[in-house]
């Protein structure tokens, strides 16, 4: 593990909203969006946050691409610490993180042809000399992500909803990413159009050489498609690892309920389900004391309450458990 | 076997819009059982709630029920005046909605909403014992400090608990039949383990049939016993969850099946080619042919009926018209 190469890495990242009330004074409580994540994204490969609504797996997407600004800790790509770059120094690193985003319909500009749309970007970045010679780059990249180049004038609206993912994925290849942080890129696709980008993503994988932050909250989808998944719960990190050693064998008791609690394809395992996770999510605003997770965990116990578990690194996976599963 | 407690035959509703005809249930059949839980499978647009919205009455213009009987405990609800029909809408049958919070008044109490519901049904009900009746439904929900509930706003509560307020609201009643249209999809995991484990408990104890309208396989697995894979506005596929989910069938509930990432393999997924035709624009014949892998030039011009592939299970495909074949 340690000889892959590092392509993104976050310190100790956390993000905290202040929240106001209705006048605008700003009120004592913080939301505690993503507290103290630090992980790394190896060159190649597919990393998936995985979570509940409210966990802070969108936040961290996109506070590694700075679209929000953290609170504290750093991001380094490539070995360079980009938490303080200025937006100019941005905009070029923009050339090598890019983003898809979760809803076709909201993500592009509805009076925009697809010429323009995946052209833009080409156009921002003055990398090709005339006109003629971007759109020849267009067409090539709607070739690659299966649109026809015929349709280069059409507008939004005349695309379905899996084709118009498609241009989002299109405009974000446009630069030649090296990663693309891809926020439930087919949460609001039917299943039969799902599995279509899902394909076409590692299609594109593989072809460009290209590294995946997935952001989702389908475990199906997040099986499929990463290498390692890492699950959080309210703003902090329970479990990273290898995807099939975490479905095979979850360390951290949230992860064990959250697999549980997927509806099996299968009729017969219906016996099969033990638990279900009782209670809700506890609110960002005043977390529990010491394990986030602790007001849901039926294995708590008394020091849970009193000290945070520290991330612990088992058998190449790391948990922050203080009673890991299986041990 | 039990009687046929909602027995839809050739249901057609139409959408006539500026550009034309939407024949968006087009000849749909379909039956449940008293206490039985009947899936209806299918991608958007299928038709699966518009034929839950024609049962229910719930139709905007320019959709119209325009073709079909739809027998409840053998008596057309088509047929009745809108004083007898609302006997029945809202109080043997009720419906749960996707997105709770919009199903929600949010300017009244939770409470007062649900016990409006029980009022309207029972005119001899003293609003003293309608309240006591809403609050022991909060708790039959598992809403916690249903009293303290019961006074809230919708937006006071999560999304989990907003849609058992609507569980209970469809319950008060205790209605024989509770249609639910994708209940669970706005819902994160583990709190719809808890809403499906909650409808389950609350049809074995009261008997109540449920009709579980849905996109979700994993979900129809778990929680049905028979069900009905739509496509275009038309019953693709028929029969038990043990028989499809065992033998399938149609090329379009295999694709779909196969679609789904599932938690065991990682096999590449199969993709179903094309997209879902434009209801305005049906291809002529069969209306999977042009996706389907299987279709041969008689699919192009010809209409396949329901064939019955096994016993009680129904394929509209071709492949299965000579009997038995599986």
């Amino acid at each position: 593990m340690s000889e892959r190469e590092v392509l993104l890495s976050t310190r100790n990242l956390t993000k905290e909203y202040q929240l106001k009330n209705s006048f605008g004074v700003r009120k004592k409580q913080v939301v505690h969006a993503v507290s103290g994540v630090s992980l790394e994204i190896y060159k190649g490969e597919t990393l998936s946050l995985v979570g509940e609504s409210g966990c802070g797996k969108s936040t961290l997407g996109r506070m590694m691409m700075r679209l929000i600004e953290p609170t504290d800790g750093h991001i380094l790509f490539e070995g360079k610490d980009i938490t303080a770059f200025s937006e100019k120094q941005m905009n070029e690193m923009y050339k090598k993180i890019q983003m898809i985003f979760q809803d076709p319909y909201a993500s592009l500009d509805p009076r925009m042809k697809v010429r323009n749309l995946i052209g833009e970007p080409l156009v921002t970045h003055r990398l090709y000399p005339t006109r003629e010679a971007t759109t020849e780059r267009v067409k090539e990249l709607m070739h690659m992500v299966g649109i026809r180049p015929e349709f280069l004038d059409r507008y939004p609206h005349q695309f379905s909803g899996g084709q118009r993912q498609r241009i989002g994925i299109a405009r974000a290849l446009a630069l030649n990413p090296k990663l693309i942080v891809c926020d439930e890129p087919v949460s609001a696709l039917d299943v039969s159009i799902q599995s279509q980008i899902l394909n076409l993503l590692k299609d594109l994988q593989q072809e460009f050489d290209l590294t995946y932050l997935f952001i989702s909250h389908d475990l199906g989808v997040v099986h499929y498609i990463s290498d390692r998944i890492c699950v959080m719960f309210l703003g902090k990190v329970c479990e990273i690892g290898e995807t099939e050693e975490i479905y095979r064998s979850p360390m951290h008791p949230y992860t064990r309920f959250l697999l549980q609690a997927v509806p099996s394809m299968d009729p017969k395992k219906r016996q099969k389900r033990e638990q279900i996770l009782t209670g809700e999510i506890p609110s960002a605003v005043n977390p529990p004391s010491g394990c986030r997770f602790r007001t849901r965990c039926p294995y708590g116990r008394e020091v849970c309450g009193e000290r945070e578990p520290e991330m612990r690194e088992i058998e190449g996976r790391k948990v922050a458990c203080h009673f890991p599963l299986g041990l | 076997m039990e009687e046929k407690m909602l027995d839809i035959e050739n249901l057609k509703t139409t959408f006539y819009t500026r550009e034309g005809q939407v024949h968006a249930v087009d000849g749909v059949s379909l039956h449940i059982r008293g206490g039985e839980s009947v899936g209806i499978v299918g991608e958007s647009g299928c038709g699966k709630s518009m034929t839950a919205m024609s049962v229910m009455g719930l139709l905007k213009k320019p959709g119209k029920v325009d073709g079909g009987q739809i027998l409840f405990e053998g008596r057309d609800l088509r047929a009745m005046t809108p004083v007898e029909r609302r006997k029945i809408l809202g109080n043997q049958i009720s419906m749960i909605f996707q997105e709770p919070m919009t199903s929600l008044n949010p300017v009244t109490t939770v409470g007062k909403q649900v016990r409006e519901a029980l009022l309207l049904h029972n005119r001899e009900m003293t609003r003293a014992e309608a309240k006591r009746q809403v609050i022991q439904a909060f708790e039959l929900v598992g809403i916690p400090d249903a009293s303290k509930r019961y006074g809230e706003y919708p937006h006071q509560l999560s999304g989990g608990l907003r849609q058992r307020v609507m569980i209970a609201m469809a319950m008060a009643c205790g209605p024989r039949l509770l249609i639910a249209d994708e209940p669970t999809t706005a819902l994160d995991v583990t709190i719809e383990a808890q809403i499906l484990h909650l409808m389950k408990q609350l049809q074995e104890e009261k008997g109540t049939a449920v009709m579980m309208i849905t996109h979700n396989l994993g979900v129809v697995a778990q929680f049905c016993t028979r069900l009905y894979v739509m496509y275009a506005g038309k019953v693709m596929e028929s029969g038990t969850v043990k028989e499809i989910f065992g033998h399938v069938c149609h090329p379009y509930t295999d694709g779909l099946m196969r679609s789904v990432p599932d938690m065991e393999s990682r096999e590449r997924l199969y993709n179903i080619r094309g997209m879902v035709p434009n209801m305005l624009h049906l291809p002529k014949g069969c209306r999977f042919c042009p996706r389907c892998q299987y279709s041969g030039p008689r699919c192009f011009e010809e209409e396949p009926e329901l064939y019955e592939a096994a016993p009680g299970h129904f394929v509209r495909c071709f492949l299965f018209e000579s009997e038995g074949r599986r």
